[in-house]
């Protein structure tokens, strides 16, 4: 057990204490005493909060099944004009993150917004401000988050119906089934993990969501922490409803693992696998599914950049006010200091665990992924509690200088919890990586005398370039899309495009929350269309 | 106290993988530099394990391993594979798949106190396992049996102390086996290099090896020359393995002879020693019958098999022992199932082994 002690074991205890804080914070936070507010909020706003949650969480997962699997299930077994370029362009609305398109949603519906705009230009003046459907409130959060999340379930459900075998469709033919018995009794129930699978991960997004759900004012446990927090200045209230709602992703992350779990079994095989022929529509089949595909790329993706677009362009007073240019710089800082410190830990704990082989150090590791289900307003709340105790128990006792400087309000505490946010992104990444790579060629390379650090190096790092890139692209999208953490965590005076779209658009000020949302939409897409081969998973085709 | 002059030493070694004992008690050394050693037994017996605890990638159990007079694995001493200077090449394909075949060579020549006589050998190493088509190949763009020589030629060019070949040609073409065979026990003869192949394959063992062991029920049970292992086989474990012969059971008649009860007297020298009047298992393999049409000792033929070069009848006796005979192809009348085929007598074989 000892022998074991080395530089992989450390390393990988670290990362793992780091990740285990906020957890064992939310926890212990649970039974200290809090302020009076508590007391009053909570009987009457919890009740609130969780029944707003509910209705939000079964509305979004109703219309994210429906998007998302009736369009996964247009592009998989249908031939119709367009349908390669949807098959990807319907990935794109995950450069539009929930709160973008909540503004886009407002702007377009609002009085004498955009919708009205359109109107007046085409029918002259009117009073068509009653008769313009308002999206707000809970209705214009779950469209928001439905048109922003959709993806999920798209991308698994996809390809669970892409590596789906002729041999399985023929089958139900054979059985004479009809083509809407063979949908519901063979195609969907085949790719129920996948599906489930996207589900829970848009289950733990819209949970967590901040931005959108702050935006139109509804009260969610999610925003409760956020309002303890920067309202009342109550860390113990904030975590005590952290402690809620991470019960509630407990159980949507254990659904998720054992539905993922579940999910390998439907992996080609290499002998019976069959590659599927797209069934060819009608012409009046052909436009209504490209009608459908095409209203929901539209929805998803062309409705919000134009609308931010066209704000830009109209209001142009606001693209030369905002400091474009810092803000770019403070985007990449981000981004690529937390790329490279997320890529390095990951490297060093899959690199530990496969070549030390201890079960313990595994253990670790698989602890230490479990960041990404913690709500960001969770991780950087808990963090700050976290930094405040320690600073008034431990570091007070030795009288050093205060550490609250250097954690919270800085970079550092910043990146320290986006590595907890995205550490499962990188360590996955790396792995499936490493799983490519024969133990034997370690070995050969050891025999023909490579010290293990040259290995590494010479072997390892010029073989998993392209992981490494590919995991450098996704964390970047992540990290230009988050919100909650950053507005948390970040040094005084320094935004990011999310956070200045945010700051405008809190002060009702949409039209200046345009141009940053607009360069974050199109950053993100930059990123996607990068990667949109690996994300679609169609190595094979 | 005598000086140890053996190059490769290993001493009452358990070889263990993931905490499972695979072979206890080994104990076998290499004497000279460039000595070749084969490793036969059947799959799973731990013969790949054998070979990655010399090369370091496994710890032993128990016991020393010496290379050149030097302890490189005991209880407390595990010297590092990369500093060993052994090395191993894989049964699957384990070339660096992101570099050309070429540079999979040349990485092995890049180790440290090469120095360069040795590496012109590479040109001649190349040529003799005939890779040169395949240099400015990737791993994954050739067979599975050129990937095997072009490893084969990675770990010759790094030129080791000790060389270790896990079934080096069980992916090479029946065809070209033979071929290879020669080549590479050219090569090593030529370089020098001491190796220990592991293999399935008997006439592969008995063909490269100086000397062959024989692993089998968690044991070394036969550390000896191939001519010595094939015609002297120490335990019955060996003789069923090697699949050459039958044990046939005979009553020992005096200094020379035995009898069994279906063949008669049966005369040679005896390895072994045993008392008149002993029963044993006499160890009857398909070359010691002769046929002979005329002779008065006939058995009925339930099968014949041919091997090209010979056939291989099967013959019943009375007691219902099943008695392999090789026969030259070029004989003229072939015996048909359920024909009768004589067996000359007086049977004599030149070394009598009996269990």
């Amino acid at each position: 057990m000892f022998r074991n002690i080395n530089i992989w074991f450390i390393s990988s205890f670290i990362i793992s204490f780091i990740v285990a804080i906020p957890i064992i914070t939310v926890f212990s936070s649970f039974f200290e005493n809090t302020t009076n507010y508590f007391e009053i909020l909570k009987n009457t706003f919890l009740v609130e909060y969780i029944f707003n949650s509910f209705v939000l969480l079964f509305g979004v997962l109703f219309l994210t099944f429906i998007i998302g699997t009736g369009c996964a299930y247009l592009v998989s077994f249908y031939n119709f004009p367009g349908v390669n370029f949807f098959k990807w362009a319907l990935i794109l609305s995950f450069a539009v993150p929930p709160y973008i398109y909540a503004y886009s949603l407002t702007a377009f519906f609002e009085n004498y917004g955009t919708a009205f705009t359109i109107l007046k230009n085409l029918f002259g003046d009117g009073e068509y401000n009653k008769s313009i459907p308002k999206f707000d409130g809970t209705i214009g959060a779950i469209i928001s988050l439905s048109f922003s999340l959709f993806s999920y379930v798209y991308i698994l459900a996809r390809a669970s119906f892409f590596y789906q075998s002729q041999n399985l469709i023929d089958l139900g033919k054979n059985l004479g089934f009809s083509k809407l018995r063979s949908i519901f009794s063979i195609i969907i129930p085949s790719a129920r993990p996948a599906i489930v699978a996207g589900l829970s991960l848009v289950a733990m997004e819209t949970l967590s969501d901040f931005g959108a759900v702050s935006f139109f004012g509804i009260n969610t446990l999610t925003t409760g922490i956020y309002n303890a927090w920067a309202g009342f200045d109550d860390l113990a209230f904030a975590n005590q409803l952290s402690f809620y709602l991470l019960i509630f992703i407990l159980v949507l992350f254990t659904l998720e693992n054992y539905s993922r779990k579940k999910a390998k079994y439907h992996s080609p095989t290499k002998g019976g696998f069959k590659q599927k022929e797209k069934i060819k529509l009608s012409k009046y089949h052909s436009f209504f599914a490209f009608f459908i595909c095409f209203f929901v790329f539209f929805i998803s993706f062309i409705f919000p950049l134009s609308q931010m677009l066209y704000w830009t362009i109209i209001f142009p007073k606001n693209f030369f006010d905002l400091n474009i240019y810092n803000l770019l710089i403070n985007t990449i800082y981000l981004v690529t200091l937390s790329s490279v410190i997320l890529i390095i830990f990951s490297f060093i704990s899959n690199y530990g665990n496969r070549v030390s082989r201890s079960k313990f150090l595994n253990a670790l590791t698989t602890f230490s992924i479990s960041g990404y289900a913690i709500p960001g307003v969770i991780l950087a709340v808990a963090f700050i509690t976290f930094i405040s105790w320690f600073n008034n128990t431990v570091v007070e006792y030795f009288e050093f200088k205060s550490i609250k400087k250097i954690f919270i309000g800085s970079i550092l505490g910043l990146v320290l919890v986006y590595f907890i946010r995205f550490y499962s992104l990188a360590c996955n990444g790396i792995k499936s990586g490493y799983e490519k790579i024969n133990r034997s060629i370690d070995e050969s390379a050891y025999l023909i005398g490579y010290s293990k650090l040259k290995t590494f190096l010479y072997i390892h790092v010029p073989y998993l370039r392209n992981s490494v890139l590919l995991i450098g692209m996704l964390i970047s999208i992540e990290i230009i899309r988050e919100l909650p953490i950053t507005l948390i965590l970040r040094p005084f005076n320094f935004e990011t495009f999310a956070t200045t779209a945010y700051i405008y658009a809190s002060q009702d000020l949409l039209e200046a929350a345009a141009v940053p949302s607009l360069f974050l939409i199109l950053i993100a897409s930059f990123f996607i269309l990068l990667t949109s081969k690996y994300i679609l998973r169609d190595d094979s085709e | 106290m005598t000086v140890n002059k053996n190059f490769l030493e290993i001493k009452n070694v358990n070889f263990k993988i993931e905490g499972n004992n695979k072979v206890n008690n080994v104990s076998f050394s290499i004497e000279k530099e460039g000595d070749i050693i084969c490793l036969l037994g059947p799959s799973g017996i731990g013969k790949t394990t054998i070979l990655r605890s010399i090369a370091g990638l496994e710890k032993i159990g128990s016991g020393t391993i010496k290379l050149k007079g030097k302890t490189i694995s005991s209880n407390k001493i595990n010297i590092e594979p990369e500093d060993r200077n052994i090395s191993l090449s894989f049964q699957e394909n384990s070339l660096f798949p992101h570099y050309t075949v070429e540079k999979n060579i040349h990485l092995a020549t890049e180790r440290k106190n090469l120095n360069k006589k040795k590496k012109l050998n590479l040109k001649k190493i190349i040529k003799l396992l005939n890779i040169g088509k395949i240099l400015d190949k990737y791993p994954h763009q050739i067979s599975a049996g050129e990937g095997q020589r072009a490893s084969l030629a990675r770990s010759l060019a790094s030129h080791p102390d000790l060389l270790l070949l896990d079934e080096p040609l069980s992916n090479v073409d029946q065809s070209f086996k033979e071929e290879i065979q020669v080549q590479l026990k050219k090569i090593l003869k030529n370089l020098k290099i001491t190796t220990i192949i592991v293999t399935h394959d008997s006439y592969e063992a008995f063909y490269l090896g100086n000397k062959c062991g024989i692993i089998l029920n968690k044991q070394l049970k036969q550390f000896d020359d191939p001519y010595n292992v094939y015609h002297f086989p120490n335990s019955v474990e060996v003789v069923n393995f090697l699949n050459r012969g039958i044990l046939i059971p005979a009553k020992v008649t005096g200094e020379n002879s035995l009898k069994n009860n279906d063949l008669g007297t049966i005369k040679g020298n005896f390895i072994k020693h045993y008392p008149k009047g002993s029963d044993v298992k006499l160890l009857l393999q398909p070359e010691d019958l002769e046929h002979d049409d005329q002779s008065n000792l006939k058995l009925e033929v339930v099968d014949r098999k041919f091997r090209g070069t010979n056939f291989i009848y099967t013959l019943k006796t009375n007691s219902n022992l099943l008695i392999p005979v090789f026969v030259h192809s070029h004989h003229i009348h072939q015996h048909e199932i359920d024909e009768k085929f004589g067996i000359k007598r007086p049977i004599n074989i030149d070394h009598i082994v009996c269990f």
